[in-house]
């Protein structure tokens, strides 16, 4: 349903790339997260397929219709794609119902659809209400209301999440999530938060410095990341040097990087490739306990633990089955 | 590998490409009203290579000392008045707590409600012989000292008391939101009080008051009344006399482009001092300074001080302008007044509406358009303010004439009947000169407001499949309403304030409250400029407070 090739986009004629070079295709139905550091051009992305930029090169298909080319561009208001601002972007001078009937103006039922997408987002009694009447989270429903009116092909929404605190983040994420797969609609979500996207995205793509690093389905993800820099956004892992595989003697291949996760580490418990260690330094976390350690041969590691009790002298392993690797 | 992709997308070929794909109509719009904007400037730089006129070599000779020498002389002297009345006002009204503080602080931008040909009209008033100040003396039993004010010091403190308020207001600004913790540090480092404010504060406030003495410049180098009724002799004197006296155009384009010259490297000055300025301090501080309470004496001798420039500047002036309505209303207000009142505020009216639409279309349709250097080049349109109304006035006039005589020979030929002139010396080319000389007060206000709409607003209705006009009307006019109306009325006050451009190029059976007064003053019959004076003054006043609650607001 989104076909995008070789797409690039700089904002300094050339010397530095938002996004680049960027291929991938999306299939019909799905939820996908964009994730990404601030920075990795995750914005640029989005608000290129809404049409709200014009790439440097590069196409983008809708439906297998060209709607961006280096010749050709059709206009944001002519793609048919619901966009969910950060900052919701609502009008401030239009009541809620005013809002949605904005977009679906033309549309012949257009009171019985907005009436429907009011009630589908829980907000049908507020519809007199103004924008800066509701809260942050009712806000954030209209919007996603007043996007999906005029029935999308593609919802996008932009860091959904960014501006809700913790408490209300997890319940409205999924609230969310349920309106967009009743709604049945296409859904690009873009997020710094890995948390968001494996919670409720179908795949997941991950942006690095302007460029498409992985693309995969959310547990292939954790299990088998595409580099060093993938795997740590989904927790802290411990890079597998040599001398490290030498203390723990396990032989890796030696064309390629490997790490293992931290809640992977074991500690005082059988592995396949165990060491012993002595602990330097304790660190109390809350949820479980930091450890400074320095493993016999003399390297340095730092590892996180559940354990309460951990005397000085330690051993330490993992399985061979949890070793993440990488062709660097 | 990573190069030679870059440099293949950005490949002359591929730059084309992207060009015609990003250009639209916006795109030839903005470049229009730019175009409309520059085209007195384009003008002026065109005709220069024709030659001057045969009395060129004449003016250099006699004259252009003159001009060269008075004209520094008053950017010179009007520069040091305007800092002294200025800084020194907006210190004390910032720093310190004082009797009738609050009504000074408006009070001392009132001074910008009067053109400074109407204050040097009523100061040769007070000054003449048997003039207020005479009168005065008399009635007190002393000994009459006249002052001479017709020469061009006097030229120089009418400038500089009516002008002095753009100095004042940015420098206020400055104290009321950055002086406080600069104050706070230095104390605590225990520096004196006076110590402080030369070392420390008026140094950081350079840009704030160079900000508005630049302005102030502006319209030294744009006054025609005042210099002429003062008989100083300036580039603006020298280029009406040589379009009007010596019916010369040639020579008076160049002198319009000497001028030019002297305020874009005014303009230029400003920019470079700007950028010296890198360590102003770059996060706005909301918390307001923190005023000093001092002893009784202290606080009248402050307010003294401060209600000195507010009564040479406004009261005295209006006295006296009142004192001679008094003495001429029976002469002056009947019924063609008041056709001329109409006149002036129809026009000022229209110009305002036009004027802002004219801004407003080059704000969005920059916006809209998606070619980046054409984004850049639409900022150029504000420049019109620097341009003095004489060169803007004479740089129209040239090419509506050209338009006309062309158009004309092209009527006669087809209908074989000949008309008069379809633009030159109507209203149109009059309104034309204003927008283009005004498009930056209308184009300030009305940008500052639309910049406080997210541009995620206009996003999302073009998401929602509507198109930027539409968008427009429905959602942005709605928000930013508030700062056209500011921009009308900003615009409206300057078009009834304004005299040189007028008196150019107004229609000859079309007239304004502002050329009247200039006329009655020129025909030796000033007190009759009171009443048409008056008006101008008491519309001006309204957005001038008005403009100082929206100033405060910030």
């Amino acid at each position: 349903m989104l076909k995008i090739e070789s797409l690039s986009k700089s904002y300094d004629k050339g010397k530095s790339f938002a996004l680049r070079d960027v291929s991938f295709q999306l299939g019909e139905g799905d939820v996908f997260a964009i994730v990404g550091e601030s920075g990795s051009g995750k914005t640029t992305l989005i608000r290129l397929i809404a049409g709200l930029e014009t790439p440097d090169t590069g196409t983008i298909e809708i439906n297998e219709k060209l709607v961006s080319s280096i010749k050709k561009n059709v206009a944001a208001e002519k793609r048919n794609i619901g966009f969910v601002f950060q900052e919701y972007a609502l009008f401030p001078h239009l009541k809620l119902e005013e809002n949605i009937l904005y977009g679906i103006s033309k549309l012949k039922n257009k009171k019985q659809r907005a009436k429907e997408v009011l009630e589908l987002v829980g907000l049908s009694e507020m519809k007199d209400r103004y924008p800066h009447q509701l809260s942050g989270g009712q806000q954030q429903r209209v919007a996603l209301a007043r996007a999906l009116a005029p029935n999308p092909s593609l919802l996008i929404l932009d860091e959904p999440f960014s501006n809700l605190d913790a408490m209300l983040r997890a319940q409205l994420r999924n609230e969310i999530f349920r309106i967009i797969k009743q709604s049945g609609v296409t859904a690009i979500f873009v997020t710094h938060d890995t948390q968001d996207a494996l919670a409720v995205a179908d795949e997941i793509l991950i942006l690095q410095n302007g460029k498409l690093v992985q693309k995969d389905a959310a547990a292939n993800l954790y299990t088998k990341p595409s580099s060093v820099y993938v795997a740590s956004l989904f927790g802290n892992t411990i890079q597998l040097s040599k001398e490290l595989q030498s203390a723990f003697e396990c032989p890796l291949k030696t064309d390629c990087c490997h790490a293992i996760r931290n809640e992977n580490i074991a500690i005082n418990d059988e592995c396949d490739y165990v060491t012993n260690a002595t602990v330097l330094k304790k660190t109390f976390l809350g949820s479980g306990t930091q450890l400074l350690i320095k493993l016999d041969n003399g390297e340095h590691l730092t590892v996180v633990t559940k354990h309460t009790h951990i005397d000085e002298r330690i051993t330490i392993g993992f399985n061979s089955k949890d070793v993440l690797e990488f062709k660097e | 590998m990573k190069q030679a992709g870059s440099s293949d997308i950005f490949s002359i070929k591929n730059k084309l490409f992207r060009l015609k794909r990003d250009s639209n109509r916006w795109s030839i719009i903005t470049l229009c009203v730019v175009f409309l904007i520059a085209l007195p400037v384009l003008t002026i730089a065109f005709k220069l290579f024709n030659g001057p006129g045969e009395s060129w070599t004449h003016i250099v000779k006699n004259l252009l000392g003159d001009y060269v020498s008075n004209s520094f002389y008053l950017l010179v002297v009007c520069s040091f008045l305007v800092f002294v009345f200025g800084v020194t006002t907006a210190w004390l009204v910032a720093r310190y707590e004082f009797p009738f503080r609050k009504q000074l602080e408006w009070l001392l931008i009132l001074p910008l409600a009067i053109p400074s040909y109407i204050v040097a009209y009523a100061y040769a008033g007070v000054f003449d012989y048997g003039g207020s100040l005479e009168v005065i003396q008399r009635f007190f039993g002393m000994e009459f000292t006249r002052v001479d004010v017709m020469n061009r010091f006097g030229l120089a403190f009418v400038l500089s008391i009516s002008l002095f308020p753009y100095v004042y207001v940015s420098t206020r600004a400055f104290f009321l939101n950055q002086a406080n913790n600069l104050l706070e540090a230095s104390r605590m480092l225990g520096v004196g009080e006076i110590r402080t404010f030369f070392k420390l504060i008026l140094p950081l406030a350079r840009p704030a008051i160079v900000a508005g003495l630049i302005l102030v410049l502006m319209e030294v180098l744009n006054d025609y009344g005042a210099a002429q009724y003062f008989g100083v002799n300036t580039f603006t004197t020298g280029i009406f006399r040589s379009w009007f006296s010596l019916e010369e155009p040639e020579t008076a384009i160049y002198l319009s482009a000497l001028l030019l010259l002297l305020v874009f490297s005014i303009i230029l000055f400003e920019k470079w001092q700007r950028r010296k300025m890198q360590y102003s301090s770059g996060k706005t501080n909301n918390q307001s300074i923190y005023r000093k309470i001092t002893n009784k004496r202290k606080q009248f001798l402050i307010f003294c001080i401060v209600i000195t420039p507010v009564l040479f500047g406004f009261f005295i002036p209006v006295a006296q302008l009142i004192y001679w309505a008094v003495l001429t209303y029976s002469s002056v207000f009947h019924y063609e007044f008041l056709l001329l009142s109409v006149q002036t505020f129809s026009i000022a009216f229209i110009t305002a509406a036009v004027t802002v639409i004219l801004a407003t279309l080059l704000i969005f349709s920059s916006r809209w358009n998606r070619i980046g250097f054409i984004k850049n080049l639409s900022k150029l349109g504000v420049l019109g303010y620097a341009i003095p109304g004489a060169v803007v006035a004479i740089g129209i006039m040239i090419p509506t004439l050209a338009i006309d005589r062309w158009l004309m020979d092209l009527i006669e030929k087809i209908s074989g009947q000949s008309f008069g002139f379809i633009i030159h010396g109507t209203l149109f080319a009059l309104v034309y000169a204003y927008a283009v000389r005004f498009l930056a007060v209308a184009y300030n206000p009305i940008e500052s407001t639309t910049l406080k709409v997210s541009n995620a607003i206009p996003d999302a209705s073009k998401t929602l499949g509507v198109g930027n006009f539409k968008t427009f009307f429905k959602i942005e006019y709605p928000l930013i309403k508030t700062g056209m109306l500011s921009a009308f009325i900003l615009v409206f006050v300057d078009v009834l304030k304004e005299l040189p451009l007028t008196l150019i190029l107004k229609p000859f059976q079309v007239n304004t409250l502002a050329v009247k007064a200039f006329e009655y003053a020129s025909d030796e019959r000033v007190m009759e400029a009171a009443i048409p004076s008056l008006f101008i003054i008491f519309t001006a006043a309204i957005p001038v407070v008005f403009l100082n609650k929206l100033l405060v607001s910030k």
